[in-house]
């Protein structure tokens, strides 16, 4: 059974459909590409997927036996679906080590009445709870920066922290939206061997939307591909790099040479 | 071992094996160091600084209330002085008209402003920055007004005669006496909220102030933590104008709770540094001091604060606190690039 399936998932923003009839199952497991240009509906996909819009009536999102169709983030976040944002959208504010101990809110286990009455429990839960992330920091690489503020971390440790951060959830799908963006080749292959060693560790399904194509090509098991949000091709990467809808989609349609020369005069 | 777990572990497992005792222990003794104060006060000056001090404690528990849900959750409210109003209000009548001594109507003045808060609270789930600021500017200016024009509130004339709390014969009649209620109440307040925000909960809190989106992603539900901070922050504001209240000479009129004091207050966390707990105190006492040195000059107060505050906005957006922890985290940034040898991002 799939993980994560939608049926018929739809968004529209006014008259635009940003998302139509999506129909898409994610294995336990594997890690699944989603692609596309700008605009073809990937980042909606994953906002609606986490609750951050509502998505129009008839649509279906189920997640490890639950359905999760419009549920608040929150709920599903404590189900184990971590996400990363393109633009990352860090705690700037708080200390590295914080942002960590926010993803794992979910399974903090003592109340606001405990904090109040009883401090002592609540330092050496937490205290435990640092240990844990400290650990996890390591595994990521920013152990030295655990009481830094997140924002005076550089662009590529930001990632790698947004990653950490979605981690600390102890998710079972992690989705990642352009975790490689803006970073240069030999941090995005730093970045992509971090993740493969959490997915062997963790046991993860791993939800990957990427414009850097090589990444996706190297990493992914399945592919979707995404056009004005439909779904226009699928299947393992080496399969979707011959077809020729997605080639159509990407760089648009062939062209003779007398239409090149056409518009070379002009 | 990398140089960050060899200083930050053993500081947490030390603090994970910390005693009560322990952990009480610097509190008892700032508390003990504060009790003998008025004395000190009235023999070097006299007994005015010691309302002085009493007000100082009075709006320490008020900024250490709202740094909880303007500093710490991010929410801009003006309306923290309306349940200041609330509270003081509802503590007075329940102990003017139904003779209940301060130790009943205390907790319930407490109460009444904490059910105030969430209705103060409500429009934050919806409403965000200015626009939220005015909702609540709202909000507490119709308690106000309401007071001014109820008889049974006060009205134009105040509520006079509050009866002044008493514990096994001591009645705290003068502001020596009613500084040891006033001491414990505020060393107690900023204990509690160290407690709060140094939790998953005050974790959470910030979250929602740095990003709501990510906090909710990441399982905070955030309408929730709002209103709870919201509530908090209430309980705070209420315990302080129930204090005020039954203050010697135990007397309080609608004058005490206008949109100035409230730009006060916002002076004082501002000063002190938005989201730091310390700073809310260290905002109370400076601004409390300055306010009362002015006040020959009553009429310019208002200029001179929202000036200042304009001023600390573009130039120390992040208060005193933020200057002493900018300069604490400098020093670590430096310390942990330099223990760093290996070439990661």
């Amino acid at each position: 059974m799939a993980l994560l399936e939608t049926t018929k998932l739809s968004k529209s923003f006014g008259g635009l459909r940003a998302v139509s009839d999506l129909d898409i199952a994610i294995e336990p497991g594997t890690i699944h590409g989603l692609i596309g240009p700008n605009g073809s509906g990937k980042s909606t996909f994953f906002n609606l997927v986490t609750g951050v819009y509502q998505s129009d009536p008839g649509s279906r999102i189920v997640f490890d036996g639950t359905e999760i169709t419009n549920m608040p983030s929150h709920e599903v976040g404590a189900l184990g679906i971590a996400r990363t944002f393109q633009l990352l959208r860090l705690f700037s504010d708080m200390t590295v080590l914080q942002n960590l101990m926010v993803g794992y809110h979910t399974h903090v286990s003592y109340s606001i009445l405990t904090a109040i009455f009883d401090r002592g429990a609540v330092q050496r839960y937490d205290a435990r709870t640092t240990e844990e992330m400290m650990d996890l920091l390591e595994f990521i690489g920013l152990a030295d920066y655990a009481e830094m503020p997140a924002s005076e971390l550089s662009g590529g440790q930001r990632r790698l922290l947004a990653l950490g951060r979605a981690m600390a959830m102890r998710p079972k799908l992690l989705m990642l939206d352009e975790p490689a963006a803006g970073l240069s080749p030999v941090n995005v292959e730093h970045f992509l061997a971090i993740v493969m060693k959490l997915k062997e560790k963790f046991g993860l399904t791993i939800l990957i939307v990427e414009h850097i194509l090589k990444v996706v090509m190297e990493t992914c098991d399945t592919v979707t591909v995404l056009d004005y949000g439909e779904k226009i091709g699928e299947g393992t990467p080496n399969e979707v790099k011959d077809d020729h809808a997605v080639i159509e989609a990407y760089l648009g349609q062939e062209m003779d040479d007398d239409e090149v020369r056409a518009i070379l005069r002009t | 071992m990398t140089v960050a777990t060899a200083i930050v572990r053993p500081f947490t497992q030390a603090v994970g094996k910390l005693s009560a005792v322990h952990r009480l222990a610097p509190w008892l003794l700032v508390y003990l160091l504060l009790l003998p104060l008025p004395y000190v006060l009235s023999g070097l000056f006299n007994d005015y600084y010691v309302y002085l001090a009493n007000r100082i404690c009075i709006f320490i528990l008020l900024t250490v209330g709202l740094n909880i849900v303007k500093g710490f959750c991010g929410q801009v409210t003006i309306g923290h002085v309306g349940l200041y109003a609330i509270g003081a209000v509802s503590s007075a009548l329940v102990s003017l008209h139904l003779g209940a001594p301060f130790w009943v109507s205390f907790p319930i003045g407490v109460l009444v402003a904490g059910v105030a808060g969430i209705i103060v609270g409500l429009p934050s789930v919806r409403l965000e920055g200015a626009y939220l600021a005015l909702a609540t500017l709202g909000l507490g200016e119709s308690v106000r007004i309401m007071i001014a024009v109820t008889p049974l509130f006060g009205s134009s004339t105040g509520l006079i005669g509050i009866p002044t709390p008493e514990i096994g014969g001591f009645v705290f009649d003068s502001f020596e006496r009613y500084y040891y209620l006033l001491i414990t109440a505020t060393m107690i307040g900023i204990y509690l909220s160290f407690s709060i925000l140094r939790s998953a909960t005050g974790r959470a809190f910030m979250a929602i102030r740095e990003d709501t989106i990510a906090a909710s992603v990441h399982g905070i539900n955030v309408p929730q933590y709002k209103l709870l901070a919201f509530v908090i922050s209430a309980l705070y504001a209420g315990a302080a104008g129930a204090l005020f209240a039954h203050m010697p000479p135990g007397y309080i009129h609608h004058n005490n709770f206008t949109i100035i004091e409230m730009v006060t207050l916002l002076l004082m966390v501002v000063l002190g540094g938005i989201g730091h707990i310390w700073g809310g105190v260290i905002g109370a006492i400076i601004v409390t001091i300055i306010y009362d040195q002015t006040l020959e000059f009553y009429f310019y107060q208002p200029l001179l604060f929202g000036l200042s505050m304009v001023i600390l906005v573009m130039f120390m957006p992040r208060g005193i606190g933020g200057v002493i922890d900018r300069y604490f985290v400098t020093r670590r940034f430096i310390g942990a690039r330099e223990g760093k040898t290996d070439g990661a991002p």
